[in-house]
């Protein structure tokens, strides 16, 4: 799952375009054939194809001169996990870093697409396929960047690790396996994840900001179901399940979380108010300062921009009951999602939203396993590294923190104890955003900017004593 | 659709039963018919009914009618059977329609313990499908006109059967025998053989006969709240379903008008004594004063009496959203409604939208609905059927009744043709099983209702 900046700052950046790039010709020719390659593998859920993906990837790193003892696919089912080390001399004396990606894709339908969606296609300045944004070019842009410093000789002082899952979009099996099976062979610090963060450009295609997603809501869905003995409905009987189904639902709607903050928040805030500006940036600069500022909560709660970063936020997205028309219900049941602010478990939430329903009698069940992650910490060295690559493209472009509303394999990277930011070397309007969707599609213009993205960062980080 | 009262009178009946009058005979040709009624699989879709219509018009003509007098009307894969016994005419009045209908509700051989469409005698009961809804009916009527020909019975008006082919579907047969067969159909009021009964108690003792002269009117609604919907990490002020919820708490805390007519008034009046305690107490007031408010309270905490109180109208189903982590762009749920004779469908609806208030809760009427007037408890009818159920179980308790809906009635009675329910089954609410599995009708009620229509019949055309 792809995320970026979701927000449309009203001021335009001051800046003017980059620099020149270090990504040679070659080398972007290079990530482009990687990339149209892994786009030809369909790994959609259950298709078996991500171990053939996996197999083309350890062969192209087998050519640049990476060991079959660097390089570790781990199957799961039908699909797979990969491991591949870029060896450091050690002299930082530090754990390696981990660079994050994952291989599956989610479906697509080629009667629903213009073009073949596992061909990828060179159009009026963008490469179409499913997957060339989400997250294949994380992996190409990893993968190449891996060659190139193989081929400069560059030895880090610490190990590089590549780290890409297989079901990131369905299961996520084989994040939990490199997450909790596999951590102390991976053996790295933090995680820096490219299928997150990035930079937002605005409509006339100057760049915005650039965010680092460091924490992840907790994703969890919970079924509230009311039962009955039901009957004949032209027998009403005072108790029925969808009234009382909505009279909880009417409890939950007014109810709010309370008002949470953390580092990444805070600074989030801090950082986009002045950006922003008009009443909706003053709110964040006073939430951020004063999170107890009822008033800001007030105009930032009324946003469904910052709602979500400004707490747990719980919202009924599904209905069903009865049977039949003429039949008293027997059972009606709401569908509630939540996204929980980092630090408080599904349970509590579960209890919380129990408390504020007070019927003992509506059953209530926990979809799919809630996992929830902590925010990172926004590490000086992760951060300024960041900084200083995004600058080298774009001077003074504005760094912003970021909590998202969740999926990434991150949650589970995070929760097994490896601090991730997702840091995307993508650059790109949030009109050409469609992962998941029809025509996903990549502009041709983010692939030097990614490619220098991540040899500056592994090149700084990996340099560091 | 058979209705049967469905309540639980406390107090037996003072009765034993009295000697039965029906010639065995009848009661044996009664099994016969009724047997090889089962046979026929005339639920919806079989296109079995047409070939029931011609038994029933075999036996009929070997019993003395002409073919003259013998309609099968066919509807598609269904039809209708009319069958005239003329009368001499002395009686100066128009006819009297006799109605029941051929059809079934579907039956699953594998979901029966017996074979649904072969009738076995078990126990004291008949099994089959149809065996009391309505195929008993329709052996009644037949039977009995096959008796009254035999005995060389001649009326003094006009007795017509009218037989419907799918009662429990679409109507289209009922709506052609109350509107479009006229010629044929035209009476003066309809008797029919798939309302009203007698009710025996758990304990065996017969408590009531009740008398079907009013349904109320089926209507069913959507209401549906629409949205723009989005992520839902990314709520907004505006839900759908939030929004139905409160349309649905409205719906639930409003009551509708009480309401009355000479048959539910008649009917708390009759029950109240039988029924006897607080219950009873507040029947009784409120037929006296439906404007006692304790009264209607008590009663319509009740699921059995609410009903009878005004119009009822609850949600039965729901439906919204598409996808755990989308926000709703549609959220619906269905308001099923009992709506009291008089009141109709179009005030129905606009006092659930004023209970609403709010116009993004958009309303919607599934299907149609037949409105249909209350039918005038005649003397003549109500002394009729209290004698013949009298001569039985003398002094029972009569009881008049307005159904939840849906028999053919209503479509007769919008027609212009007053009705009522007079089938003459006895037996207890724990044996009803009509639509369900294993339908079933006990043995012993067989002479009796042979008794009972031949006596209305004959009153009524004397």
């Amino acid at each position: 799952m792809y995320k970026s900046l979701m927000h449309t700052a009203a001021v335009a950046a001051l800046l003017i375009g980059g620099s020149a790039h270090a990504a040679s010709d070659a080398d972007i020719a290079k990530t482009r054939e990687i990339l149209g390659t892994a786009v030809s593998f369909e790994t959609s859920k259950g298709l078996g194809n991500v171990p053939k993906l996996a197999a083309y990837l350890a062969g192209e790193l087998k050519k640049g001169g990476f060991t079959d003892e660097d390089i570790a696919i781990i199957p799961m089912g039908e699909t797979a996990g990969m491991i591949v080390r870029y060896k450091g001399d050690g002299s930082s004396g530090k754990k390696g870093i981990g660079f994050a990606a994952h291989m599956d894709v989610v479906e697509a339908d080629p009667k629903d697409w213009e073009r073949e969606p596992f061909t990828m296609v060179e159009e009026d300045g963008y490469l179409f396929g499913r997957g060339v944004l989400d997250c294949k070019f994380g992996v190409s842009t990893l993968v190449a960047t891996f060659l190139k410093l193989k081929a400069e000789g560059f030895v880090p002082t610490r190990d590089l690790v590549l780290v890409f899952t297989g079901d990131e979009e369905s299961g996520m099996e084989t994040t939990k396996a490199l997450s909790y099976d596999y951590h102390d062979k991976i053996d790295i610090e933090y995680i820096l994840n490219s299928d997150a963060g990035g930079a937002a450009l605005a409509p006339d295609g100057t760049p915005v900001a650039y965010a680092i997603q460091a924490a992840e809501k907790t994703y969890a869905s919970f079924e509230m179901t009311v039962t009955n003995p039901g009957g004949h409905s032209s027998r009403p009987r005072k108790d029925n399940a969808i009234y009382d189904l909505a009279t909880a639902l009417k409890k939950i709607e007014a109810f709010e979380f309370p008002a949470e903050v953390n580092e990444i928040t805070t600074r989030y805030f801090a950082t986009l108010g002045p950006i922003v500006g008009g009443e909706t940036g003053a709110a964040m600069t006073a939430f951020a300062k004063n999170p107890k500022d009822k008033k800001a909560l007030g105009i930032l709660r009324a946003s469904p921009e910052y709602v979500g970063t400004t707490g747990t936020t719980c919202i009924a997205t599904m209905l069903k009951g009865g049977h039949a028309e003429n039949a008293l219900p027997q059972a009606a049941t709401a569908t509630i999602n939540c996204r929980i602010f980092p630090g408080t478990k599904a349970e509590e939430t579960l209890a919380t939203l129990k408390g504020v329903v007070g019927n003992d009698a509506i059953e209530w069940k926990l979809l799919g396993d809630g996992t929830a992650s902590p925010a990172s910490p926004l590490r000086d060295d992760v951060v300024d590294a960041v900084t200083a690559s995004v600058h080298a493209a774009y001077p003074g472009l504005t760094i912003l923190p970021q909590m998202e509303s969740g999926g990434t394999d991150g949650k589970h990277y995070r929760a097994s104890g490896w601090p991730t930011y997702g840091i995307s070397g993508i650059y790109m309007k949030m009109s050409d955003m469609f992962a998941h969707g029809l025509n996903e599609r990549l502009p041709v213009a983010t692939i030097p900017l990614a490619l220098d993205h991540w040899h500056h960062l592994m090149t700084n980080l990996g340099s560091q004593k | 659709m058979i209705s049967r009262l469905l309540k639980a009178a406390s107090v037996a009946a003072l009765l034993s039963t009295s000697a039965f009058a029906a010639d065995t005979d009848w009661n044996e040709r009664f099994k016969e018919i009724l047997g090889k009624s089962i046979t026929f699989h005339t639920a919806e879709g079989h296109g079995q009914v047409p070939a029931y219509a011609a038994y029933l018009a075999d036996q009929l003509k070997a019993g003395g009618f002409a073919a003259e007098d013998i309609h099968i009307l066919p509807h598609g894969e269904t039809a209708a059977l009319v069958v005239r016994y003329r009368g001499d005419g002395s009686a100066a009045k128009k006819p009297i329609l006799l109605a029941a209908h051929m059809d079934v509700v579907e039956a699953k051989r594998e979901d029966w313990e017996r074979d649904p469409f072969t009738m076995v005698e078990e126990n004291g009961y008949l099994f089959g499908r149809g065996i009391v809804d309505n195929k008993f009916g329709v052996t009644l009527l037949v039977t009995t006109f096959l008796r009254l020909k035999a005995e060389g019975y001649v009326p003094n008006r006009d007795l017509v059967i009218a037989f419907s082919g799918d009662e429990e579907s679409s109507m289209v047969t009922t709506k052609a025998i109350a509107n479009d067969h006229r010629d044929l159909t035209d009476a003066e009021f309809v008797l029919n053989a798939d309302a009203g009964g007698g009710t025996i108690g758990e304990d065996g003792k017969v408590l009531s006969y009740s008398l079907q002269a009013a349904e109320k009117t089926y209507a069913t609604f959507h209401l549906t709240v629409t949205d723009p919907g989005g992520h839902s990490s990314r709520p907004t002020g505006s839900n759908a379903i939030y929004r139905l919820a409160k349309a649905l708490t409205a719906i639930e805390n409003y009551s509708f008008p009480v309401n009355t007519n000479d048959i539910t008034l008649g009917f708390f009046k009759a029950q109240g004594p039988l029924t006897g305690g607080e219950l009873g107490a507040a029947m009784t007031a409120f037929a006296k004063d439906p404007s006692d408010k304790k009264a209607v309270a008590t009663l319509r905490k009740q699921a059995s009496y609410v009903g009878v109180t005004g119009t009822t109208c609850v949600a039965t189903m729901l439906t919204g959203g598409h996808a755990e982590n989308a926000l709703p762009q549609s959220a619906t749920a269905t308001v099923n409604c009992r709506i009291f004779p008089g009141e109709g469908v179009a005030l129905t609806q606009e006092r659930l939208q004023k209970a609403v208030n709010d116009d993004r809760v958009v309303f919607t009427q599934r299907g149609e609905s037949t409105e249909s007037p209350a039918s005038p408890l005649r003397d003549d009818i109500m002394t009729a059927v209290t004698d013949a159920v009298h001569a039985n179980f003398p002094g029972l308790p009569i009881i008049p009744a307005m159904s939840p809906g849906a028999t053919d009635g209503m479509h007769y009675r919008a027609a212009g043709m007053p009705t009522y329910g007079v089938e003459a089954i006895y037996m207890k609410n724990s044996d009803g099983f009509s639509h369900g599995l294993n339908e079933r009708v006990p043995v012993a009620t067989i002479p009796v209702a042979i008794d009972q229509m031949y006596r209305v019949l004959t009153t009524l055309t004397k």
